[in-house]
């Protein structure tokens, strides 16, 4: 078992865990804020098992999981505006410090990939995620408050 | 001692399985299922399967909410409509 | 029956389940196991076609004919979709409001969009060299779509999105997956045989002679299939309404 399966089986037990626990108890704002940190924390664990078993092409899992996993949490927050304006979530200490992970995760990455496409291609993912899920923390405490119906 | 990251995988799998089956709401089970979706992702790339993982990934997070949630937006407002015409 | 027969019945269905489970769990090869004997024949024939993933080789090649099928369900089940949620006889549409989007909200849809069109089309033309191929890629096109309605409001993506072309394309891809099984009987005499085009070199874009056509067959199929699903759940939601709704 090298350094990398090891962050990865902490990161994805501890994440997902916490992520799990959130989206299972609590009212309705915690669980969406917890759905959106659970691809949030996810994503890195997908990159580090890349490369634990040294497969540079399981990066495109990552890839699939910053483009989409914000897209989904953007379908709760536009489809639950009503019920969320109600109640907004308040959550930005946990998803700067999911985001916080994220870049530390991409940045050990980077330095153990050095400079080639397969470091542009983690830059990008590394990006594509952290904007993501501030977007969606955004979209959720308030991104949709126009939305009547519609 | 390299399996342990499979068993975590599992047991996360069957948890959010659980929790998915036992939460009624609709819109709460939607959450716990896109949840669920990325936790068997990471169980198909654990078990060395990213074909079936990426299948997971592009289903489970974004499309199936979003089409659960259109469902329960169409039953609400019809269930608005019948209480307004009674 | 009682309430109470039912319940034996299905706890003697259940316990007989249970036993054939046990049993079968029994004799299956211990997890992780060196002995694959499907899997060392699967990789020597997707070498031999120059195809770097087993997977699609095996998707896309050696059983290109389940996949067939697969295609067939998901064609139906969509047709299936649409027959059920059309507009009825006693139901009207009313136009959607437009919808007041936050700004950052708006502009990551609108930067992401094209971002995910991108990477659902390089995960098509990547299916026979790493993870992915046809069917994810092609959820992952048409999802990207749909990030116009999640980022700006549904008339905005009903403007991009003729529905009526998505299922003319969605008839289309099939029937070239169907032409392309039927070209396997010019090299050789068997359906979906993957013979009439070189091997090309492996681990390169244009390898693996019929897979790749196969795999964008699949992803335009899936693509416009997902995009007409969507469609009419979006047409019940937001636009169609019973007599007198609000």
């Amino acid at each position: 078992m090298n350094g990398w399966t090891l962050a990865a089986t902490v990161g994805l037990a501890g994440g997902l865990g916490t992520a799990l626990w959130g989206v299972a108890t609590g009212p309705l704002r915690r669980r969406v804020v917890a759905q959106n940190l659970s691809t949030a924390l996810a994503c890195p664990g997908l990159l580090l098992l890349s490369q634990a078993y040294g497969r540079p092409s399981y990066v495109d899992l990552g890839l699939v999981l910053a483009l989409l996993g914000p897209v989904g949490t953007l379908v709760f927050a536009r489809l639950l505006a009503d019920e969320l304006a109600e109640d907004p979530p308040r959550a930005w200490g946990p998803t700067w410090a999911v985001a916080g992970l994220g870049a530390a995760t991409v940045i050990a990455l980077c330095v153990a990939t050095g400079p080639s496409r397969a470091m542009v291609k983690l830059l990008v993912i590394g990006a594509l995620l952290i904007g993501g899920n501030v977007i969606a923390s955004r979209a959720l405490s308030g991104g949709f408050r126009g939305v009547r119906r519609g | 001692m390299a399996d342990a990251v499979i068993v975590v995988a599992l047991l996360l799998v069957a948890a959010s399985a659980t929790v998915a089956v036992v939460t009624r709401d609709p819109v709460r089970q939607a959450l716990v299922l896109a949840v669920l979706g990325v936790v068997l992702a990471v169980l198909f790339t654990v078990l060395q399967a990213p074909d079936v993982g990426l299948s997971q990934l592009a289903v489970g997070s974004a499309l199936t909410p979003l089409l659960l949630m259109l469902t329960v937006r169409k039953v609400r407002r019809r269930g608005q409509e019948k209480g307004r015409g009674r | 029956m009682t309430r109470r027969a039912r319940l034996w019945l299905l706890l003697a269905g259940g316990a007989g389940l249970a036993v054939l489970f046990a049993a079968a769990c029994l004799k299956l090869p211990a997890f992780g196991g060196d002995r694959h004997p499907y899997g060392d024949r699967a990789v020597r024939a997707s070498l031999a076609r120059h195809t770097a993933n087993t997977v699609s080789s095996v998707n896309f090649d050696q059983r290109a004919f389940d996949t067939l099928g697969e295609m067939t369900i998901l064609f139906a089940a969509v047709l299936g979709c649409v027959v059920l949620l059309r507009q009825t006889r006693d139901e009207h549409r009313a136009a959607p409001e437009p919808a007041e989007v936050a700004l950052p909200v708006r502009r990551y849809a609108l930067i992401v969009l094209p971002v995910a069109l991108v990477s659902g089309l390089y995960v098509v033309a990547h299916g026979q060299l790493s993870p992915g191929g046809g069917f994810q890629g092609g959820v992952v096109a048409a999802t990207a779509l749909h990030l116009l309605y999640l980022g700006a409001d549904y008339r905005a993506l009903e403007r991009v999105r003729p529905v009526g072309r998505y299922e003319v394309g969605d008839a289309l891809a099939a029937s070239a997956y169907l032409v392309t099984g039927l070209a396997g009987l010019i090299g050789s005499a068997a359906f979906l045989a993957n013979t009439i085009l070189p091997y090309g070199t492996f681990n390169t874009l244009s390898s693996g002679g019929t897979v790749p056509l196969l795999n964008a067959a699949i992803g335009m199929e899936v693509a416009c299939a997902v995009v007409v699903l969507l469609a009419r759940f979006l047409d019940q939601a937001v636009e169609i309404e019973g007599e007198g709704g609000s």
